[in-house]
């Protein structure tokens, strides 16, 4: 007994819908927002992953990133700003350092210091202008070109100071600025070097080279009373094939050098892709829970809307199963109305989404990502939807007594 | 429509019972019947409100499964026939025809009547030819695409009887046809139901209407949720207590008296 009813059933549905229009795309409406928050979302994410991993892959694909703190799970990960700038104490030491820089295989190790207080030149500096100790080996690491000068080097005075191009023209007036002085936290430094443009704020060092200054590291621990406070150390491999190798070692080393404790994250590869901007994830988490609060409150509304519909169709349901529709097709048939309402506010959605998303990436950087992985995920999340909050109803519609349904009068 | 005139039971009902409510307000719509349709018949059912006929036919339309007794249908106990393979039966075995027509309002005509073969598996171009074809039989192939809202009684009535036929369905179940209906356009949808017994469809028919049961060839009334009387009871003692061949002496008086007056 083959019964091939789908297409009577998305013939039925879209009888319905186009017989209460204005109640339908109401209905639509709730998930419309739900899923173009979720492709906002997931389409920027996606275009600052990209940026960063090209980055990555740029730079030959050997870089590993140590991070404080153990790894958490990929959801807090969107939803939880990384605790670059807290208060709380760094996990990673100079002795880890040390340490590092024995490892076979490692070409180049650059710790990451970023430390706050104000930078006084010939104007004042903006207010998220970063202060960035490291070592000259992350001019390798990274890939920093210099427009002028040179970068921090073992031969040059501790006092020297690398700025980034734009900062050079906010506090200097000039983007020639060799030789001129300013001084951070008190102390005085006089600029050797000016930085090619790079044009990428977000990067898996979350530094805006463009808006930087770069000191010597042991200058930075100066500022910061001795203490080292490392951020982030930068590793890159001799080679892409002996990655895992270095992954494993340091892995080995950190934690003898830690009593055992891993408190300490090592990334590689897509991992350090993802955004590390802290404003970004404050607005995907805010964003998230929009989306999900639109998405629950959608889904009661398609719930709410199918049981009207069951009730106003008691007595339909009553003569379809007097004329043989077994309870299977009466379910199937409600079913199909509430996904066809979830999958066209889904598409709908989809597109409001990405056109959300273009407009905020005029005022970004990076463009949004256009992936199958948005279009699968949106309409997978309109699917779960019109099922889950649909089944309710369609299986109240399919358990109705035909009898009772045949005498309603409605 | 033709199908096979062997009198073989196609219904048989034994013992059957419907209660409705509980405790104090427990009642017997249908108290204990016996009932077997053989196939081919004409049964109209009679009898006041409240006495079970529809509920009786509702049990046969295997519409209502809450009984108790035995219900046979092609000699197959309905019990052991499962909830799917009872709704495709009611899809392709049995044509139902209510008193209140029961066309789905958003459907045109033409989809009301291709609903039951949506139910039997036909794909959806190839049951809309045949509702099409029915209707032209029934002479509403010019109201195909018409709502039911903007037909007469007697148009819709006639629908729901095409859909009703639309399966080829060998068991017609009629529930007050003509209930609704104006006295030509009930002669009408009689003359329709009488064409369809003539083809060898079983048709059971609940009605109010005495003048009606002229058409039936067996007429039960009910009462009480029992069967009060059954013309098909009646005629047997009539048939036992003549002797055969007094009615073939008789037969044969009467074959002489024909051919003399012939001549």
């Amino acid at each position: 007994m083959t019964r091939f009813l789908i297409i009577n059933h998305i013939h039925n549905a879209q009888q319905s819908l186009e017989s209460s229009r204005v109640r339908s795309a109401l209905t639509m409406l709730g998930v419309t927002i739900g899923v173009a928050s979720v492709t906002a979302i997931l389409a920027l994410g996606g275009g600052a992953g990209r940026v960063i991993n090209d980055q990555i892959n740029m730079l030959g694909g050997n870089i590993a990133v140590i991070r404080p703190g153990a790894t958490v799970n990929p959801i807090s990960n969107i939803t939880q700003p990384q605790n670059t700038q807290g208060y709380a104490t760094s996990s990673l030491s100079k002795s880890d350092l040390e340490k590092l820089k024995k490892i076979k295989h490692i070409d180049s190790v650059s710790p990451l210091m970023t430390l706050g207080g104000t930078i006084k030149a010939d104007s004042p500096a903006p207010a998220n202008t970063k202060i960035l100790a490291t070592t000259p080996e992350l001019a390798g690491i990274s890939n920093l070109k210099m427009r002028e000068g040179q970068f921090l080097g073992s031969d040059i005075n501790e006092n020297s100071a690398v700025v980034g191009q734009q900062l050079s023209v906010n506090i200097f007036g000039t983007e020639s600025s060799i030789g001129s002085k300013m001084s951070i936290h008190g102390q005085p430094f006089v600029v050797v070097g000016v930085l090619k443009p790079l044009n990428k704020p977000i990067n898996y060092n979350s530094v805006d080279y463009d808006n930087a200054v770069i000191i010597n590291y042991s200058m930075g621990e100066k500022l910061n009373k001795n203490n080292s406070q490392i951020q982030q150390i930068d590793i890159k491999a001799d080679s892409i094939n002996n990655l895992n190798q270095v992954v494993k070692d340091i892995n080995k080393v950190l934690l003898k050098n830690h009593d055992g404790e891993k408190d300490f994250s090592i990334l590689v590869g897509d991992q350090i892709s993802q955004p590390t901007s802290q404003l970004f994830y404050s607005i995907a988490g805010v964003t998230a829970a929009i989306a999900a609060i639109s998405l629950f409150v959608g889904g009661i509304g398609i719930m709410n809307i199918m049981l009207v519909t069951v009730a106003e169709r008691t007595r339909e349901i009553g003569i379809r199963k007097a004329l043989g529709a077994s309870n299977t097709d009466i379910m199937y048939q409600f079913l199909i109305e509430s996904l066809a309402i979830s999958i066209l506010g889904g598409i709908v959605g989809y597109v409001v989404g990405y056109a959300i998303a273009f407009i905020i990436s005029e005022f970004l950087v990076f463009s949004p990502a256009i992936n199958w992985q948005v279009a699968v995920t949106a309409m997978g999340i309109s699917i779960v939807m019109g099922t889950v909050f649909g089944l309710y109803p369609a299986i109240r519609a399919a358990r109705s007594d035909p009898i009772e349904s045949l005498n309603r009068h409605n | 429509m033709a199908i096979t005139t062997k009198k073989t039971p196609v219904i048989k009902l034994r013992d059957l019972k419907k209660r409705f409510g509980i405790g104090d307000a427990e009642t017997y719509a249908l108290d204990g019947v016996d009932l077997t349709i053989k196939n081919g018949e004409f049964v109209a059912i009679m009898g006041p409100s409240g006495c079970g006929k529809t509920t009786l036919l509702n049990i046969i339309g295997l519409l209502d499964r809450s009984y108790f007794g035995q219900y046979e249908l092609d000699e197959k106990p309905v019990d052991s026939i499962s909830r799917r393979k009872q709704a495709f039966l009611r899809s392709k075995q049995i044509g139902y025809i209510f008193q209140n027509f029961n066309l789905v309002p958003r459907l045109n005509i033409i989809e009301n009547v291709a609903l039951p073969l949506t139910y039997s598996g036909v794909p959806r171009i190839k049951s809309l030819i045949i509702a099409s074809d029915i209707l032209k039989i029934f002479h509403l192939n010019e109201r195909e695409y018409y709502m039911p809202h903007q037909l007469s009684g007697g148009q819709i009535q006639r629908v729901a009887i095409a859909r009703a036929l639309v399966n080829k369905p060998t068991i017609i179940l009629a529930d007050e046809p003509t209930g609704n209906l104006d006295s030509r356009s009930s002669h009408i949808i009689m003359e329709e139901l009488a064409q369809l017994h003539k083809d060898g469809n079983t048709i059971i028919m609940v009605t109010h209407n005495a003048n009606l049961t002229t058409y039936a060839t067996r007429v039960i009334t009910m009462l009480d949720g029992k069967i009060d009387t059954d013309s098909h009871d009646l005629a047997k003692p009539e048939k036992t207590k003549l002797k055969r061949p007094k009615v073939k002496k008789t037969k044969k008086k009467l074959a002489v008296k024909l051919k003399r007056k012939k001549r």
